[in-house]
């Protein structure tokens, strides 16, 4: 964190901690450069983070699964309180009109009180614990954007898997898509903006790769990540407890069923 | 799932036309958001909640959202149905007796619904079908309504499709039907009193995360002065706006992702802005420009294809007030109808 967090209401039924927030003089002078405008590419949110390098993207999401858990616990009892979001640099607290009512003042202040109660910001994730391997087919139909992943970053096909699959992965926190993990960070070599054009539709199982972070789409959506490969490890299922495979703090590790 | 289980013998209401898209919907799947879990939930809350008030059924009761295009519905034993939001000139048949939105009717066995209009910027694009008792689906992480994005809930985690076969839970007492065969005299409507809400108000919208310092609150003004169309990219997801005056983001205001809810409005690098609906991704790094009041998140599920679209900026004690004024509505409907406003799900 590089200050205090701000928070602001989000609407009239939700709350934004923004852990980074942007300076109030904030122009495009004060920013930092980005890394990843090569090639000409337009860069795309929406999805990936964007500017925090690896470490940076390891230190924010984890303040944010602390703030969020503090959150959690410290309205459990709090009437009107509904799910807390940490994301990339943020947490979201909506609010849940059916959980009780109260204002959004209120709500406010509650969170505020919470926020300023903190100690130091945590430093980390706690390292250790078990590592899934997710079993992948690299390229081919499955990973149709394998080769060009490849000449955007220089690298052979066979490397580009050998990259993606040494490295092990945190997952930094869900979004987008029921049981959508966000992990990472990537290996510098293969952070890459989002694809200029997304498709209307990834099939379920895609793994992918943008920004810092790589994923596994667990449903088919529309999606504008590189297709790396696939698996057919399945990552959500609502009648499961929990549904999501994936749990913010995991560690991840994908296993090339086509060896190189 | 519950999906694979072949409908009961017998079922209430059969699906003989889906309709452009019909699914099951109650007040959302609330929660879940961490999960990456979408709210889901009826487009137009207002009018499930009053249709539902109308038949005896609490205003969360799962029912049919119809999109643009009615179904074409039949009873298969007697029920009690009311239909509210966009009125798409429904008729029962035999005998083409009209049935007016806003007041319960009775089905008879074998009687059909159909649609004699449809959908449009002017009448609004959603109706919501109510019957007593409510659709009996599996609750799927709370909530009865469809997942389109997941593939769960609702009905088989899906649009309906001819052939579908829904079963009610068990209606309260059919309060104030008359219950002769062949059509009965309706006896119980929304109080004309109790305006409810039009889709010819503007959106109330308070300022978003982007719309802070002076840049930002110059572009909300420029945003809200704007007169802005629906695009034909517009779905449960969310809205694509446009106007002949683009409202574009500073250029690298991107932001990491971030939780966002149904009623934010993302600026995106092409000048077009995205409202985001129920079935919204719920985390985006688009810069959020303002975000529509709960109270008018109603209106946003009438808009369509080249539907205008007004907004209007209130601060959020304004806000509370019209969120306020909506709860009041409902209680007060459902007080002069003779039922309570049970819990939401």
């Amino acid at each position: 964190m590089t200050g205090r967090p701000a928070i602001s209401a989000f609407g009239d039924a939700a709350i934004l901690i923004d852990l980074e927030p942007e300076e109030a003089s904030a122009g495009s002078a004060t920013r930092k450069p980005d890394a990843r405008s090569a090639g000409g590419a337009t860069l795309e949110a929406g999805g990936a983070t964007l500017e925090a390098g690896g470490a940076a993207l390891l230190a924010t999401t984890a303040a944010a699964q602390a703030l969020a858990a503090r959150i959690r616990s410290a309205t459990a009892a709090e009437p009107g309180f509904g799910a807390v979001v940490p994301a990339a640099a943020s947490v979201l607290v909506h609010l849940d009109h059916a959980r009780g009512s109260t204002t959004i003042d209120v709500a406010i202040d509650v969170v505020r009180r919470i926020v300023d109660g903190l100690e130091e910001a945590a430093s980390g994730w706690r390292s250790g614990g078990s590592i899934l391997d997710i079993p992948v087919r690299y390229g081919g139909a499955d990973g149709p954007d394998l080769e060009s992943v490849a000449a955007l970053s220089g690298l052979s096909q066979s490397q580009v898997m050998e990259l993606h699959s040494s490295a092990v992965y945190r997952v930094l926190f869900l979004g987008f898509a029921p049981g959508f993990g966000y992990l990472g960070p990537l290996p510098a070599a293969l952070v890459l903006p989002r694809r200029a054009s997304p498709r209307i539709h990834v099939p379920p199982g895609s793994v992918a790769i943008a920004g810092q972070n790589t994923a596994i789409y667990p449903v088919g959506s529309p999606g504008g990540w590189h297709l790396l490969g696939r698996t057919s490890v399945p990552m959500w299922d609502p009648q499961r407890s929990p549904p999501a495979v994936l749990e913010p703090g995991g560690l991840v590790r994908f296993v090339s069923e086509r060896p190189p | 799932m519950s999906g694979v289980a072949a409908p009961r013998a017998g079922g209430a209401i059969e699906v003989l036309d889906a309709g452009l898209q019909t699914t099951v919907q109650d007040l959302g799947r609330r929660g879940y958001e961490h999960l990456g879990v979408p709210q889901s939930g009826a487009a137009d809350p207002i009018a499930l909640a009053v249709a539902n008030l109308l038949v005896g059924n609490t205003v969360g009761a799962a029912a049919l959202e119809c999109t643009l295009l009615g179904a074409r519905l039949r009873a298969r034993r007697a029920v009690t149905v009311a239909l509210a939001g966009a009125d798409f000139g429904a008729v029962a048949q035999p005998g083409n007796r009209p049935l007016a939105t806003l007041r319960v009717h009775r089905l008879n066995p074998g009687d059909t619904i159909e649609f004699t209009g449809t959908g449009s910027p002017a009448v609004g694009c959603r109706t919501y079908v109510s019957f007593g008792g409510g659709i009996d689906v599996e609750r799927v992480l709370g909530s009865r309504s469809t997942s389109l994005v997941g593939a769960f809930g609702g009905f088989e985690g899906r649009a309906l499709q001819p052939g579908d076969v829904l079963d009610l839970l068990v209606a309260a007492e059919p309060v104030g039907v008359d219950g002769r065969p062949g059509g009965a005299t309706p006896t119980v409507s929304w109080p004309e009193t109790l305006r409810l809400p039009a889709d010819v108000d503007p959106l109330r919208v308070l300022p978003g995360t982007a719309a802070a310092g002076p840049d930002g609150a110059a572009r909300l003004k420029a945003f809200v002065a704007t007169a802005w169309f629906v695009t034909p990219e517009f779905d449960r997801r969310g809205l694509r706006l446009e106007s002949k005056q683009p409202v574009r983001s500073r250029p690298g205001a991107e932001r990491p992702s971030q939780g966002v809810a149904p009623g934010a409005i993302q600026l995106a690098p092409s000048g077009q802005p995205l409202v985001l609906m129920p079935d919204a991704g719920t985390t985006g790094g688009y810069p959020v420009i303002a975000v529509v009041a709960s109270a008018d998140l109603c209106l946003l599920g009438q808009l369509s294809a080249g539907s205008p679209v007004r907004f209007e900026l209130i601060d959020l004690e304004a806000a509370q007030a019209a969120l306020a004024a909506r709860d009041r509505l409902l209680s007060e409907g459902a007080a002069a109808i003779g039922h309570a406003v049970g819990e939401p799900r």
